[in-house]
């Protein structure tokens, strides 16, 4: 009996996230604390004391749940409702912009969690994150015209999405959905048009639930998100990630440019302060919309620059996959030749011929990355078409074309989407790294690169112009290679 | 209640939503002056210059963009390309800089702004006419002309839009120096000689470690180079007629000559040469006395062929020294009995100031010539018109002396048929860089001797025969130049003791130098300005000169003072800081929009 609550104890999902939090929760109390001395003049900085305060006892109280957790799980086996109900109190450090113990909390009140349920939580997350930090925009001397509006609508927006994640919680199950959730789909398919992908996924898995009546596929789509919902890396890395493509969506209506690009003589260099919640650069310009207006072109550059070479570089790998000995020989011989050209460097020698903008940018980026591409989906190809549904396939006399595209193709996508996902970070860092070496957009737009070359030289003086950047690059490369682990986990049979 | 509940809020919001300020509210009420663009769309302007000019090109693109421009930036990586682009004429507006180190005016501006200038690229007969007319007037007399170059050549036609006049600033590290002995002149290269350890009983043992930023040196042979990589390094090699003080005077001190004197008229420059300095050469890493004397057949030698323009292949200063005529020695001593200009006493009772023994002889042959018991060797210089700023070009390395003997017996080639590589010339950089070609050849009269240099440091060693016992002989034995390239690499190669001075700190850096115990901060005027030239060919703004008087009002040199955290002076032209001329740009939106308009119609 000992032996099996152990078992349970070891095999808790909310026992593991419950750690993962508090030791997270506490890592960031830790930053808040150390920053709220002001070493030179031996003083506290309250507005800094108080955030760790906030932190430290939302911290305090996540170590009770885990310890009540344990408790209840060597003792009863499993999760007590009081349990569950106490973690009600935990939800309100969404407030303090906690979202390590408020998405614990979110999994602790509910018992059964659907992969929809998640999805209506991070969805709310997202938008409450865009909602706050466009609001640091009221401390500015003016808004965007569009500013009051925009917020208007994502307020509007949000109420709706909390009102769906009542009905999430309440009337999703598992396996179905009442009909009555495709109004509610429609809608929210529409709003992911602000970024937040988070609708979109929440629509199709509510679409896949409320129309299909195939049994299998609705367990395949639940075991799979589940897969990734229970990895907590690689579902905050996704809700990063959606953050910023939303924040990026969003800033065109809440955001002032202008501020971001401007130079302003009468306040450069200034500390972080809530008018400019990131300082300013040598220039005046306000940080913080420069890293928000940063994000657009990071994704944009990094998706671009995966995709192109996932297209490119998969239709050539199928292609000498499927037709082996001559053409395969030709296409990945002269990928080879490719692939024996070190990428930034092909990268700084194509920007250097044509000039450096967004365009030639991810072009120069995703030439490089073609050969690594082909090769996957080769391998894949490889060993999907010896399979036989594709032998029924051809010998029902299907055209090659539709073997490729219509057996093999879709069957070998997995780790292309994997690879792909995982590549996606590194093209980040490549996009930062040649607008660090001043081969990337002009020096004057927004880009986190661009902005850490400007750090870099004051990084002793005023070490947050480089910190905030880096802290922006590591935050966005780390989320894409948690989701890409995670994706490989969900993806790969073998590790159910 | 729920409904008025829902209104009380609704009320709310909108009060809220009435607080704040939105950016055309804010527009409004400042009376913005982007609201008066033209209906013309906005003239595309671009901008070229250097990676290093990041900086200033983000304050001009940022400036002409919020004057109705639409701004285009041209940034190259290196000199190389910024020229080659320049060349191509890619170009509207050129960030450019200009450093006059001879400390005279007529430098500042004869080879950037008159037809025939080395750097020219505009030929307008009114800015000829003035610098020709400035450079035969005393200092009372050409800065009214020099004011008036700068209202035709800024002003009036716009061939330049200034944007500021740099500091020169260096950090020093004064735990291992005295402070006292560094010198930062505003024109002149640095100079070795004076500098001295804190503790003095290391000037043997301890090589004093400088820093420059270009590794590749264009030329030993002062007369063959004419930039950083070699300016001060021949400076310190080389010992001239003349110097020029920190606050760019023109003096005998620590150079060839004891005094000189200008004789009336303006025409005849005379210089007594002093006998202690004998021709440094390296044998085995050691400096070592050749026992010949640097005497007036060199002196004679030297600028005969800085001012030949066909003495080498790829001559690069003869246009500095053109305003000579004729360098000869002076053996009949009724020849210094002429009046000195602008005074009373003879050319010989000038030359004779503060001398112990008075001059009783001239002598033709120099190591005949011994000051001590009155035997004095004269070189007289005789101008084409009369020129006395060419006592600053004399002042230039360029017109350093180098040995007769050595360099005629290197220099063996026909200049016509040069080929460079069969032909080793006086001061090739391979002579004295680690490796096989290794072969210095080098004499120096300077206080220092190049001994070797590789891609991280050139060493140098000091010349024993140098003003020995005076106090211009060298004081540190060693010396060495370290390549750094990066200021802010250099910044920390001085913070953490791997060099003793660094000439250039940044200007947004300087708190950081002063901010370190152990460093010291010297700042000092210096003549560097920074300007954008207009293309003078097949440009919008080559034609129109209300184009470029839109731009030049658009330049706030407040705003980018500013920047540099006050550590920038503003400038009209290349002269401002060498002649107070009291003209100053204002930036005006008013004219740039009043000059845009014009622009626009006559388009």
């Amino acid at each position: 009996m000992n032996s099996y609550k152990k078992h349970a104890l070891k095999l808790s999902r909310e026992y593991t996230q419950a750690n993962f939090a508090w030791v997270l929760s506490f890592v960031v109390c830790l930053i808040f604390l150390v920053n709220s001395f002001n070493y030179k003049e031996g003083t506290i900085k309250s507005f800094v004391f108080t955030i760790f305060l906030v932190y430290a006892i939302f911290t305090m109280y996540q170590l009770f749940l885990t310890w009540k957790i344990k408790k209840d799980l060597l003792k009863f086996g499993d999760i007590q409702p009081i349990t569950r109900k106490l973690g009600y109190i935990q939800l309100l450090s969404i407030l303090s912009a906690n979202i390590f113990t408020a998405s614990f909390a979110f999994n602790l009140i509910k018992k059964k969690k659907t992969p929809e349920y998640t999805f209506a939580v991070f969805m709310v997350f997202t938008q409450l994150f865009v909602i706050a930090v466009s609001t640091f925009n009221l401390f500015k001397p003016y808004v965007t015209d569009t500013f009051l509006p925009a917020m208007g609508v994502l307020v509007g927006i949000l109420i709706f999405q909390i009102v769906t994640l009542i009905l999430v919680s309440k009337y999703v199950q598992d396996e179905s959905a009442p009909s009555w959730f495709l109004i509610i789909t429609i809608v929210l398919i529409i709003t992911s048009l602000t970024g937040n992908l988070f609708n979109l996924l929440l629509g199709i898995s509510l679409v896949l639930k409320t129309r299909s009546h195939d049994r299998s596929r609705i367990m395949k789509w639940n075991t799979m998100w589940n897969k990734i919902t229970r990895n907590s890396t690689a579902i905050l890395g996704m809700f990063f990630i959606i953050l910023m493509l939303s924040l990026s969506v969003c800033s065109k209506y809440t955001f002032d440019y202008d501020m971001a690009v401007e130079n302003d003589y009468g306040s450069l260099l200034q500390k972080p302060s809530l008018e400019h919640p990131f300082g300013t650069d040598d220039f005046g310009r306000d940080l913080f919309s420069r890293i928000i207006f940063g994000a657009r072109i990071s994704l944009l550059v990094g998706f671009a620059s995966t995709i192109i070479p996932l297209i490119i570089g998969g239709f050539l790998g199928a292609i000498a996959g499927y037709y082996t000995k001559r053409a395969d020989n030709i296409i990945m011989r002269l990928l080879d030749i490719l692939y024996a050209i070190p990428g930034i460097l092909l990268a700084i020698a194509i920007i250097a011929a044509f000039g450096a903008n967004t365009m030639n940018l991810i072009l120069a980026l995703s030439v490089g990355a073609i050969p690594s591409y082909a090769r996957t989906m080769r391998a894949n190809v490889l060993m999907v078409s010896n399979y036989e549904y594709v032998d029924s396939a051809r010998a029902l006399g299907s055209s090659d074309l539709s073997i490729i595209f219509k057996q093999i193709v879709p069957n070998s996508l997995a780790p292309m989407i994997v690879k792909a996902t995982l590549t996606i970070g590194g093209a980040v860092i490549a996009t930062s790294s040649l607008s660090f070496l001043g081969l990337g957009v002009e020096p004057h737009i927004p880009e986190w690169g661009n902005i850490l070359k400007v750090g870099s030289t004051y990084l002793e003086s005023h070490s947050y112009l480089a910190i905030i950047p880096g802290l922006a690059i590591i935050g966005l490369v780390l989320s894409f290679n948690f989701l890409g682990d995670g994706l490989r986990d969900a993806f790969d049979p073998r590790m159910d | 209640m729920k409904k008025s509940l829902l209104a009380i809020l609704f009320t709310f919001v909108l009060i809220l939503a009435g607080c704040v300020n939105t950016k055309s509210d804010v527009a409004d009420k400042g009376n913005d002056n982007k609201d008066v663009k033209t209906d013309n769309s906005p003239v595309a302007i671009e901008l070229l210059g250097m990676s290093t000019g990041e900086a200033d090109m983000n304050i001009v693109r940022d400036q002409l963009i919020k004057n109705g421009f639409d701004v285009k930036l041209n940034i190259q990586p290196d000199y190389g390309s910024f020229t080659a682009q320049k060349d191509a004429g890619n170009y509207d507006l050129a960030l450019s800089s200009w450093t006059t180190v001879t400390g005279n005016p007529d430098y500042a501006v004869r080879s950037l702004f008159k037809s025939d200038g080395d750097n020219s690229i505009m030929a307008d007969e009114e800015v000829d006419k003035l610098i020709d007319q400035a450079s035969t007037e005393t200092k009372e007399d050409f800065t009214k002309t020099y004011k008036k170059l700068e209202q035709h050549l800024v002003f009036d036609k716009a061939y330049i839009a200034p944007l500021y006049n740099s500091f020169k600033a260096q950090g020093v590290n004064k735990e291992i120096l005295n402070v006292d002995t560094v010198r930062l002149a505003k024109s002149r290269a640095s100079a070795w000689e004076s500098i001295d350890f804190a503790d003095t009983s290391k000037r043997a043992t301890q090589p004093l470690i400088m820093q420059q930023a270009i590794g590749v040196l264009t030329s030993l042979d002062p007369i063959k180079g004419n930039d950083g990589s070699i300016n001060t390094l021949n400076t310190n090699m080389y010992v001239r007629l003349v110097n020029l003080t920190d606050d760019d005077k023109v003096v005998s001190d620590g150079s060839l000559s004891l005094n000189h004197a200008i004789a009336e008229g303006n025409q005849s420059y005379y210089f007594l040469l002093r006998d202690d300095i004998n021709f440094a050469a390296v044998t085995n890493e050691k400096a070592v006395d050749t026992g010949e004397r640097v005497g007036a057949d060199d002196v004679v030698f030297s600028l005969n062929r800085a001012k030949d323009e066909k003495s080498v292949p790829d001559h690069r200063t003869y246009s500095l020294h053109e305003s000579m005529e004729e360098i000869e020695v002076v053996t009949d001593l009724t020849e210094l009995d002429v009046k000195q200009s602008g005074s009373d006493v003879t050319v010989k009772e000038a030359l004779e100031e503060g001398l112990d023994a008075k001059i009783t002889e001239l002598v033709e042959d120099k190591n005949t010539a011994d000051n001590k018991a009155g035997k004095y060797q004269v070189v007289k210089i005789t101008t084409v018109n009369p020129f006395p700023q060419v006592l600053n070009y004399l002042a230039h390395q360029s017109a350093g002396i180098v040995s007769k003997k050595q360099v005629e017996s290197i220099n063996t080639y026909d200049v016509e048929t040069f080929d460079v590589n069969t032909d080793i010339p006086y001061g090739d950089q391979n002579t004295v860089t680690e490796g096989a070609k290794y072969n210095n050849t080098l004499y120096a009269s300077g206080p220092y001797i190049l001994s070797h240099k590789n891609d991280y440091e050139a060493v140098f060693l000091k010349n024993p025969a140098y003003m020995t016992g005076t106090e211009n002989e060298a004081k540190i034995s060693n010396v060495a130049v370290r390549f750094i390239q990066d200021p802010d690499s250099a910044l920390s190669a001085l913070r953490n003791g791997e060099i003793h001075i660094f000439n250039g700190v940044p200007e947004t850096k300087y708190d950081l130098v002063e901010g370190d115990s152990k460093l010291t901060l010297q700042k000092s005027d210096s003549n560097a300005v920074s300007y954008l030239l207009f293309n003078t060919e097949n440009r919008e703004v080559s034609d129109s000169e209300d184009l470029r008087k839109a731009i030049l009002y658009s330049i706030n040199q407040d705003e980018i003072l500013n920047y540099y955290q006050g550590n920038k002076n503003k400038a009209v032209s290349t002269v401002s800081p060498l002649v107070d001329t009291g003209n100053e740009l204002v930036a005006d939106p008013a004219k740039v929009k009043e000059f845009l308009e014009a622009y626009n119609a006559n388009k």
